[in-house]
Formats: structure tokens, C-alpha cells, sequence
């Protein structure tokens, strides 16, 4: 954590900019000299670097995030705000990629070469898509053609529907890929062999053994996909004007507001540090194996 | 010449332009101007929800800083002394009158009386007086404000009513500086609350008050109930007809104009023209087009370096390029080409089409004599082994798409005379950055301010000299002692049809120079579900008002 | 990112499995596959052959039209043709893929070398690099990259490189700490050879191979990362037609006109799912031959 929050400090400070100048509402404005002059006072920025570091860390020791430079507000406070709507958004997309992933792999598995070339085939082309195009063929095909579901989030169910389906289909592409995988890889284990030769029907068989199996690997995963669902939901928050913490970090970056983008590159770090212990969890309730060492 | 600086047109015909344009013709003192394009009388109640796809402001109180979002909120619950009506003439406001002196060094405002903020504080010559300081006072920030206050030595309470502005030098454009939202009137205790609080609410005498900031989401604005100060022009008295207004921060120009269309929203703000094109041929909407005051959007040629110093090359570049068809095909005619560096709302703008008209073969001959004779193997001109290349910091944040295709088409056009225009498109930060470092050859920047002074920030020499911040308006580097002088005693005369003159002999100056290529005014529109009735955008700086509007059906 | 490590599993995984079956012609799919491949390449070297017409051609007058016999994709905003622009974007967008994955699969080379042969104190150093780099979300790495180094086609590569870098790094390090205890390279050290040979001869192939199958998959993810990167206004500079940059500028229009979008994505999907099908038939051969 204190790496990425130095990383971040020095990364921002190499960007050409004033922050005085971005405080005062931009390059283009025409701040006077006594202004800048004060707000470079005001907030520590005439201070040497190495003062300023410091200063960061000892406040990100006392928990204190600091404040924002074009909001004025601190920015803990401001991110609290944040975090919830987009945990919401990357969590349900999270979701819906599992369900559609699980589904199409399942229907994709063991029917024969077409229906497996059909699978690859969607599951490579939901992978290439950008966000951004999706998400606009999705407004017009559902809020301009059929009027189901409204372009901007405004905090009801369905205005979140747009929003989480485009976060999700490129990442159930992925997820797809490696759950068909692993079935297949399943479908050849000896417990499988065996259930057949007891009689057991196929659908039973997948339903019963080799979902387990496969969900494994997806499952460590969906930490790697948080964050990869962070970086999409700049976009997305944009696009279905959501407020949330990919937009707050575009502008923030921008603006070059550092306590902002600081907070929000911890805060994010922090988030993959507890997916990587929950998945861990999680894969030990979903194998057997794991389970006994970590037993042990 | 210019045209109605607002007009509202209506959705079946653009020719009608002129006759369904004129939203308020009046101004008279009173305020019993008629409802425009009334069908049927105001209804009461009602939330309109704006979505804007300006950036989401930093401080409410455009005290701080000074931008364009923060004007296009301010307005709805902010007011300034005096306002401007369609012709461009100033109107009262919040001060019935006002009186210069002889010297035109001290002027005295006469203010309405019985106006109260909506704290409670009353609004009083000592409350003008507060508001000057607070936007002289460095800790405020303010650039936009600031800058306009700059002639404006103190403000003086001599009685309840009456404010004397005390002035160092005499300025003409003192009136069109208070009309603009950067310079409006808060309520002293509001200021009193500290910056933080301010910019969270700030408090004024408008027809709305703020409730509310969620954000990343919205604004929420209530009916100011005991309002009693609407401009001149205005068409009605007493509280606004609406209930409150939910303003959205919408940032995707599609989604914006896809959530109008599915009416989650009755007012969008920005859209793209091709929007603006399909929503006009279509009954249930209505288009506000408001160009922004001030300068044209216009391409300035770097005088201050090569090759542009030379101005037969100047004049080459423009007779070269070739953006008439682009205008029309990329703007789907909403876009009007202008000959003029001043928007067609300032009454003073001077056109001279001539000057523009492309000729490629006037452009070869200009380029021969003045020594680009030689061209390498792509055809670009060469003069003593160095390539006529031009660069062109284009900001993606400034320039819609359709401005940045226009530019590519300039790019064409202008490679067949033998230039090769660089385009580089940069974000907000990068560009100023190119543009302190003198990195361009042509650049597009816009400018809005109420009046034809702007002529004086954009092209008068001490316009060249950085700001601390690095920034300096006169893009085009221009730097001739008689513009100067023209625009220096246009600026501080008191006698209105000199003033026209002087700023006339300015603008056919600058433009016979060939320092710039104007293209277009700033585009400023606003799509409109059918059902809200009686929006309009104010005169001064094109923000919409939703004080006379109200929701139908 | 680490979609590169979900490749591998793929890659590997369909590799062990297919190996039985498979053992003769290739595939229709891969067929149709080297096919596109083969096409790129001509667009990439000889775009003029395949054009039909100046790519950034302006004729305002012909702006929108749609697809036709003249204009097989339509044409854009400035009414220039679509097919040509797509065409002559080919080599600009495969280099942007091409060097964005160079980049990353050469820093995650050093890094991961240094990791599993620095000793004990660089591979933990190392390693809490590659754990701070991936605690990014590639996205942000890729925008500071951007305004760091200002924005245009060359820094969107870098960055699109370096925000792959730490997922190569991770699987670098993973397979060359698998074959250092493998029986060969116990061999050559008894034999004698210097660490630097042993590095050279046998560690740098046997980890290359698997490498390149997977940097022929990162092709495609690279050109769509570089086009989000476009979208937001920060890839390719005018007139050079890139698809990335089509996607993003014609995105404004996708209502009235959806063939400025539609084919140069058509074109980015098509190059993923081909390199991906080749990369596969690739390893398929590979674990064959063994």
C-alpha cells in the first residue's frame, strides 16, 4: 500500500501542470499572481517535495486522506460516497458474467464440434468488444428502440440494467473461455467416468460434478476481474452518467487533483488485497482438496 | 450583419428563423413583456430535470474560479446588477439605473428596492459592496470575475440604495462586465460562511435556490417562493411557475440526447449536430440556439513566428483552405459560417466575406513570392530546406467531433497549396501546455465575454505578455501599435456611435491582416422537450432561464 | 492484465485435451483464420493493393452515404471511404498490437528474469513490483502513462505495454522457475555450463515457446485497449485512419450512421478471434511435435 501510494505521489507530480494552476479552476484561466501565491500556501505546495511527501504519508498514517484540491471536501468523505455505487455496478456485473459464462459454457461443452466452435466464437467476440461501443449499441437498441430500460442511471433497478449487461458480456467472454475449458478438462476425469458407467444421465453429471470443477479457476479469477471491471467502469459510469469512483478518478486525473486520485488508486489496491483473501476462501470451499490443507 | 443573437427555432422550419425567433422583444421598465410562443396559460408545479453535459463544476459560486458550467447553474439562482436584452442593449436588473460621471471615472447604481436574498439578508448597496471585495480578494480564486472587476478601484455604500463604483481608469465596458454570472450578487452572510460552504450553496436573490449537490449525479434547485427581481425583459412577476429543477451532470453526448428521447429528461444541453439535425425535423422537440457573446469560433495564425510572419503566407493559408462544404455537411446546417471574429450576438460585429473567399490559385501565387517554391515528395513547399508544416493543437475537450472533422478537412484542403497541417489532438492540460511553449502555427480557441471589449483581450499587443499562469488570449500574436490604440480608446469612451467606430476601424484592421479564419459562432444549444414552455437563454452570456417556463401537459 | 494468464490456462488447457484427437488436417476455422491473417498482411504491406480509393480522400459533398457498390462500407463524416480507411488503418493498428505486446512481453522478460535468477533479495523485490504494478487497474496505469508522457499513438502503446507488463512478468518468472528444476538444466550444471549459457541455451527457448503462442493472443486485446484509449480522445492522430480511433469517432454518429462503427469493429474482432484460433493451432502443433 505505502508503494503504490508513493508510486502515485511521484507519478502525478511528473505530469507537466501546476497544481496551483488546477486548483484555480485550470490552465486556461487567468489566475492572478497573488492567487496562486495563496493557494500555494494554503496547501502546502511551495513547501519542497520531500516536505510534501512526507506530510502525505504521516496523514495517510492517521488514516487522513486529505483534501481535494478541486472539491474542497476530504477526500475520504468523498470517496465513502463513491464506493458504494460502483461495488454495486462491478459486483452484479461480476454476477451476471458468472451466470452468463456458466451458461453458455454449459451449453457449449461436449455437444459436439459446431456447438463448440459457436461457443469459442462468442465467447472471442464478447471478449474484443470495447465497452464504449457496446454500451452505445446497447442505448440504442433497448432505451431508443424498445424504450425498456432509461440511457442515464438514475438509482432505480432498471437504470442499472444498461450499465451492469455492458460491464459484463466482454468479461463473461473471458470467463466463458476458461470455465469451458476446464469443463471439458472435467468431463475426462475419472469421477465423471465412473458417475457414466454408473447410469447417471449427462445432464446430471455436469450439473452434479463438473460445475465444481470448473469454477474453479474462474473463481480465482474474479479478483483479477474486480479490478479489470474498475478500469471499465470508467467508461460505463461516463457513458450512463453514474456517479461513482471511475468517474471520480477521470476527473480527478484531469484536474490533477492528487489527494483524489491517490485515494482512489489506494482504495483500489485495497479492494484487490481482500478479493485475493476471498478468493482464496472461496476456492478452498469449492475444492475439497484445499480444504484439507488448509486444514491441516 | 447579426442576426437575433437568440432565437428559438421552430421545429418544422429553419427559414422562420427571424419570425419565430425574437423570444422577448420588450423593455419597457416594467416587466409585462408578453409570454413567448405561449399556446395556452402557465401551469404551476412541476420538476424539470436539465441534463448538461458541461463539466460538472467545482464551486457552485462562480465567484471562484469563473467558467462556463458554473454561469449555466448560476443562473438559476444568482442575479447580476444589470442584464441585456435581444438588441444588445444593457437593461436594469437587480439596479434600476445607473449614472456615470463626467470623468467616467465613478458611476452610481441605483438599486431596486425591497429585493431580499434568500437567507433573509436584504440586498443593499453595503451587499455590492461585500461582492466587489470578495471578488478582488485573492483567496477567493477568482480569474473570470476578477479580471472583469480590473478597472474597478472600490465600491462605495452611499446610501442603502445608491453604490458608486470607484474607478481607476474609465471603462466602457463596466456594464456588460456586471451583467455576466462571474460578477453577480451573493448574499453577504453567504459569504461570510466560508469558501467550503459557498461553493456548496452559495445564496442569492434568484428565482431558484439550491437544495441540494449530489456529486457526480445532480443538483436539486427549489422555487424561490418570495421572489420578487426578474430582469427587464422577463415575461412574468412574482415566483417562477416551476417547482424545483433536478439538474443532471449527463457527460455522453448520445446518452444525453437518448434519455431526452425516452423522456427521462426535458432539457439537454451540448448536442451534437447531427442530433440537433433528427430532433428537428421532429414535433416533439424544440431547439434553443444561443450562440455564446463574444469572439466567433476561429482559427488564429501564429503572427509572432514563422512562417506566419510573413503575410502573404497568412493570406495564402486562408485563401487555401476550403470550409464552407465542411460546415454544411459536418454541422447539418445548424451552423451558420461567419466572416467576423465577433459572435453574431455582439451588436459591433463587422463581416467581410470577401476577405475569406478561397481562390487556390491566389494561394499558389502568394506561396511562389514569398519563396515556398521548392516541394518535396509528398508535395509539401519548401523554402531553404525547411517544410511549410503547420502545427495545430486541437483540445479534445474544446472541439466537438464535428469541429475536430472540420479541422481534418482544413488539413485537405490546405495540403493542396502545399501546407502540411499537423493536427494534434491533446487533452485541456496538453494543449495550454503546447500553446505557453509557442508549439503551434494555428489554433482554435474559443472565447465568450459580454461585448466587443473582447476584441481587446484577444488581439491587443499586451495581450501577448503570459499571465503567471503561462496564459496569454492573444492566440494570433498579433501586434500592431494601431489595433492597440483603437481598441484602447474604444475601451474608455463614453460616447456611444465613437466607440462603434473605433471598434469597426479595429475589426477591419485584424481582419485584413489575415490573422484569423473565422468559422462559425460558439455553439450553444439547447434541445427542449416539446411540453416545457417559455425557456429562453439570456442575452448576456446564452445561459438558458427557466424562470418564465413551465411544463405543459 | 492478467487476462494473459487466463490465456495461458486456456491455451494450455485446450492444447492437453485437443492433442488425442487431433492429428491431422487443420481445422476449417483455422483455415478461414490464416486466411484473414494472411489479408491483414497484404493490407499491412501493400494497403494500395486492396484500396479502392485514397483513403483520406475528403468530398464533403458525399458525407454518410451507407454502404454501396461505389463505397463498400459507406462513407464517413468528410465522405471519405470507409473500406479504404479500414484498409490503410490495418498497419497502424497491427502496430500499435504488435509493438503494445512487444513492449510488455520484453519489460515482463527482464523483470521476470531478474526475478527468478537475481536470488532471493531481487526476486522479492521484483515481485513487490509486479504486485504494485497489478494492484493498478490497467486503465489508470495506461492514463497516467498518457498524461505523463502527453497523449498520441506512440505513448497509447507504451502504456497499453506496460499495463500487460506485470501479467508477463508473473507467467515469465512462473515458467522459468518450473524449468530451472527440470532435469536438463540440472544436467547442463553438472556439466559445468555458466549460468549465463544454461540462461541462453535451454531456459530462454523453453520458456519463449509458450511465450509467443501467448503474445499472438495479447495482439488483439492490445488494439482494443488502444481503442478505449482512442475513445477517450487520446490514440491516433488525424488523418491517419485507425480502427480504434474509427470506432471512437464514429461512435457520435452510430444512431444515423452504425457503418463507421460497425466494420472497423468487425475488424478488431475478426483479428482477435483469428490470432487467438491460430495461436491455438499453433500450440496444438507445438505439443504435437513433442
Amino acid at each position: 500500500m505505502w508503494a503504490v501510494a508513493t508510486l502515485t505521489f511521484f507519478a502525478i507530480r511528473l505530469i507537466p501542470g501546476d497544481p496551483a494552476q488546477a486548483i484555480l479552476g485550470g490552465p486556461g484561466s487567468q489566475a492572478s499572481q497573488e492567487a496562486l501565491d495563496q493557494v500555494r500556501r494554503d496547501y502546502g505546495l511551495d513547501q519542497p517535495l520531500i516536505v510534501q511527501y512526507l506530510a502525505m504519508l504521516a496523514r495517510l498514517v492517521t488514516g487522513d486522506l486529505g483534501t481535494s484540491y478541486a472539491l474542497r471536501t476530504p477526500v475520504a468523505e468523498l470517496l465513502g460516497a463513491q464506493l458504494g455505487g460502483t461495488m454495486l455496478l462491478a459486483v452484479l456485473a461480476l454476477l451476471v458474467a458468472w451466470i452468463l459464462a456458466l451458461g453458455l459454457s454449459l451449453w457449449s461443452t461436449g455437444r459436439g464440434r459446431t456447438a463448440g466452435a459457436v461457443g469459442e466464437g462468442i465467447e472471442l467476440t464478447a471478449a474484443a468488444l470495447p465497452h464504449f461501443w457496446l454500451a452505445a449499441v446497447l442505448i440504442a437498441i433497448f432505451s431508443t428502440g424498445l424504450g425498456w430500460f432509461p440511457p442515464v442511471a438514475t438509482g432505480t433497478p432498471a437504470g442499472l440494467v444498461l450499465p451492469v449487461v455492458t460491464l459484463a458480456i466482454p468479461l463473461a467472454g473471458f470467463l466463458a473461455q476458461v470455465m469451458r475449458e476446464s469443463l471439458l478438462d472435467a468431463m475426462q476425469q475419472p469421477f465423471v467416468v465412473s458417475a457414466r458407467a454408473r447410469g447417471e444421465s449427462t445432464t446430471g453429471i455436469r450439473l452434479r460434478h463438473t460445475i465444481r470443477h470448473a469454477s474453479l479457476p474462474a473463481i480465482s479469477l474474479s479478483g483479477w476481474a474486480l479490478g479489470w471491471l474498475l478500469s471499465g467502469a470508467v467508461v460505463v459510469e461516463t457513458i450512463f452518467a453514474m456517479p461513482g469512483l471511475g468517474r471520480t478518478l477521470l476527473q480527478a486525473v484531469t484536474l490533477r487533483d492528487v489527494p483524489v486520485v491517490t485515494g482512489v488508486v489506494l482504495l483500489v489496491a485495497l479492494v484487490y488485497v481482500v478479493m485475493t483473501v476471498v478468493t482464496d476462501v472461496a476456492s478452498r470451499l469449492a475444492d475439497p482438496r484445499l480444504r484439507q490443507e488448509g486444514a491441516r | 450583419m447579426p442576426a437575433a443573437p437568440v432565437t428559438i427555432r421552430s421545429p418544422w422550419r429553419r427559414t422562420g428563423l427571424i419570425a419565430t425567433a425574437i423570444v422577448t422583444a420588450v423593455t419597457l421598465a416594467g416587466c409585462q413583456a408578453p409570454q413567448p410562443e405561449a399556446s395556452g396559460d402557465p401551469i404551476e408545479g412541476g420538476t424539470l430535470v436539465y441534463a448538461s453535459g458541461d463539466a460538472e463544476p467545482t464551486c457552485l459560486d462562480p465567484h471562484v474560479g469563473g467558467n462556463y458550467p458554473q454561469a449555466l447553474l448560476a443562473g438559476q439562482f444568482l442575479e447580476s446588477l444589470v442584464s441585456r436584452d435581444e438588441s444588445g442593449e444593457i437593461i436594469p436588473w437587480l439596479a434600476e439605473s445607473w449614472e456615470p460621471s463626467d470623468d467616467g471615472l465613478t458611476w452610481d447604481f441605483t438599486l431596486r428596492e425591497g429585493v431580499t436574498f434568500s437567507d433573509g439578508t436584504p440586498f443593499d448597496a453595503e451587499a455590492v459592496a461585500v461582492n466587489v471585495e470578495h471578488l478582488q480578494d485573492p483567496a477567493t480564486q477568482s480569474s473570470t470575475g476578477y479580471l472583469a472587476m480590473g478597472k474597478v478601484d472600490r465600491v462605495e455604500a452611499v446610501d442603502d440604495l445608491t453604490a458608486r463604483f470607484v474607478l481607476t481608469t474609465p471603462d466602457s465596458a463596466l456594464l456588460e462586465s456586471l451583467s455576466q454570472p462571474w460578477t453577480a450578487m451573493q448574499s453577504p452572510a453567504g459569504i461570510a460562511r466560508g469558501m467550503e460552504e459557498n461553493c456548496e450553496a452559495p445564496v442569492g436573490t434568484g428565482p431558484f435556490i439550491v437544495d441540494g449537490w449530489v456529486k457526480q449525479d445532480h443538483v436539486a434547485l427549489v422555487r424561490n417562493d418570495d421572489y420578487s427581481s426578474p430582469p427587464a425583459d422577463a415575461g412574468h412577476d412574482g415566483p417562477a411557475y416551476l417547482e424545483a429543477i433536478e439538474w443532471r451532470f449527463v457527460p455522453d453526448s448520445a446518452s444525453r440526447y437518448a434519455a431526452l428521447q425516452g423522456g427521462q429528461v426535458d432539457v439537454i444541453d451540448n448536442p451534437q449536430p447531427d442530433t440537433i439535425a433528427a430532433a428537428e425535423g421532429d414535433d416533439a422537440f424544440t431547439w434553443i440556439d444561443a450562440p455564446r457573446p463574444g469572439a466567433a469560433n476561429r482559427i488564429e495564425l501564429n503572427s509572432g513566428q514563422a512562417p506566419f510572419d510573413d503575410e502573404r503566407v497568412r493570406e495564402a493559408f486562408i485563401r487555401a483552405v476550403e470550409v464552407n462544404d465542411g460546415i454544411e455537411a459536418l454541422f447539418f446546417g445548424t451552423a451558420e459560417r461567419s466572416y467576423s471574429a465577433l459572435s453574431s450576438a455582439e451588436q459591433l460585429a463587422y463581416s467581410d466575406e470577401a476577405l475569406f473567399e478561397p481562390d487556390l490559385d491566389a494561394a499558389n501565387t502568394l506561396l511562389d513570392e514569398a519563396g515556398w517554391t521548392e516541394r518535396d515528395a509528398d508535395g509539401v513547399r519548401m523554402k531553404d530546406g525547411v517544410r511549410l508544416a503547420l502545427r495545430f493543437p486541437v483540445s479534445t475537450n474544446q472541439s466537438i467531433p464535428a469541429e475536430q472533422s472540420l479541422f481534418e478537412q482544413v488539413q485537405a484542403t490546405a495540403k493542396q497549396a502545399g501546407f502540411d497541417v499537423v493536427i494534434e489532438l491533446l487533452d485541456l492540460s496538453s494543449w495550454y501546455g503546447a500553446l505557453f511553449a509557442h508549439e503551434y502555427e494555428i489554433v482554435s480557441a474559443p472565447y465568450t465575454k459580454v461585448g466587443p471589449d473582447v476584441l481587446r483581450i484577444l488581439y491587443h499587443s499586451d495581450s501577448i505578455t503570459p499571465a503567471p499562469s503561462g496564459y496569454f488570449a492573444n492566440l494570433a500574436q498579433l501586434d500592431d501599435p494601431e489595433v492597440d490604440s483603437l481598441l484602447t480608446d474604444a475601451a474608455s469612451t463614453s460616447d456611444e456611435e465613437a466607440r462603434a467606430d473605433l471598434y469597426r476601424q479595429a475589426q477591419e484592421r485584424i481582419l485584413g491582416g489575415y490573422y484569423l479564419l473565422p468559422l462559425y459562432d460558439q455553439q450553444n444549444s439547447f434541445l427542449l422537450d416539446a411540453d416545457v414552455e417559455g425557456a429562453r437563454a439570456m442575452p448576456t452570456v446564452s445561459t438558458p432561464t427557466f424562470y418564465d417556463a413551465w411544463l405543459a401537459g | 492484465m492478467s487476462e494473459l494468464e487466463l490465456r495461458q490456462t486456456t491455451v494450455e488447457a485446450s492444447a492437453d485435451h485437443l492433442v488425442p484427437r487431433r492429428r491431422r488436417m487443420p481445422r476449417p476455422g483455422t483455415l478461414l483464420a490464416a486466411a484473414f491473417v494472411g489479408f491483414l498482411a497484404v493490407a499491412t504491406i501493400a494497403p494500395f493493393l486492396v484500396w479502392t480509393q485514397d483513403p483520406n480522400r475528403i468530398a464533403a459533398a458525399e458525407a454518410f452515404e451507407s454502404p454501396s457498390l461505389a463505397h463498400w462500407f459507406g462513407t464517413d463524416e468528410s465522405g471519405r471511404d470507409v473500406y479504404s480507411r479500414v484498409i490503410a488503418g490495418t498497419a497502424t493498428s497491427l502496430l500499435i498490437g504488435v509493438s503494445a505486446t512487444l513492449i510488455g512481453l520484453a519489460l515482463g522478460l527482464v523483470l521476470g528474469v531478474l526475478a527468478s535468477f537475481g536470488g532471493r533479495a531481487l526476486d522479492f523485490g521484483v515481485n513487490r513490483v509486479i504486485e504494485v504494478l497489478f494492484a493498478f487497474p490497467g486503465l489508470l496505469l495506461a492514463l497516467l502513462v498518457i498524461v505523463v508522457a502527453g497523449p498520441g499513438p506512440v505513448t497509447a502503446t507504451i502504456a497499453v505495454g506496460l499495463s500487460t507488463a506485470p501479467g508477463y512478468a508473473r507467467i515469465i518468472r512462473g515458467q522459468l522457475v518450473g524449468i530451472r528444476s527440470s532435469h536438463y538444466v540440472e544436467a547442463a550444471r553438472v556439466l559445468g555450463h555458466s549460468p549465463g549459457r544454461i540462461l541462453a541455451r535451454h531456459l530462454l527457448p523453453n520458456a519463449l515457446v509458450p511465450l509467443f503462442v501467448l503474445a499472438t493472443l495479447g495482439v488483439g486485446q492490445a488494439i482494443v485497449w488502444a481503442a478505449a484509449l482512442s475513445y477517450l480522445g487520446l490514440g491516433a492522430q488525424p488523418p491517419a485512419a485507425e480502427w480504434g480511433a474509427m470506432l471512437a469517432a464514429g461512435r457520435t454518429y452510430l444512431p444515423t450512421a452504425p457503418w463507421l462503427t460497425v466494420f472497423p469493429g468487425l475488424m478488431i474482432v475478426g483479428t482477435t478471434v483469428a490470432t487467438t484460433m491460430l495461436g491455438r493451432a499453433l500450440t496444438r502443433r507445438g505439443r504435437e511435435g513433442h
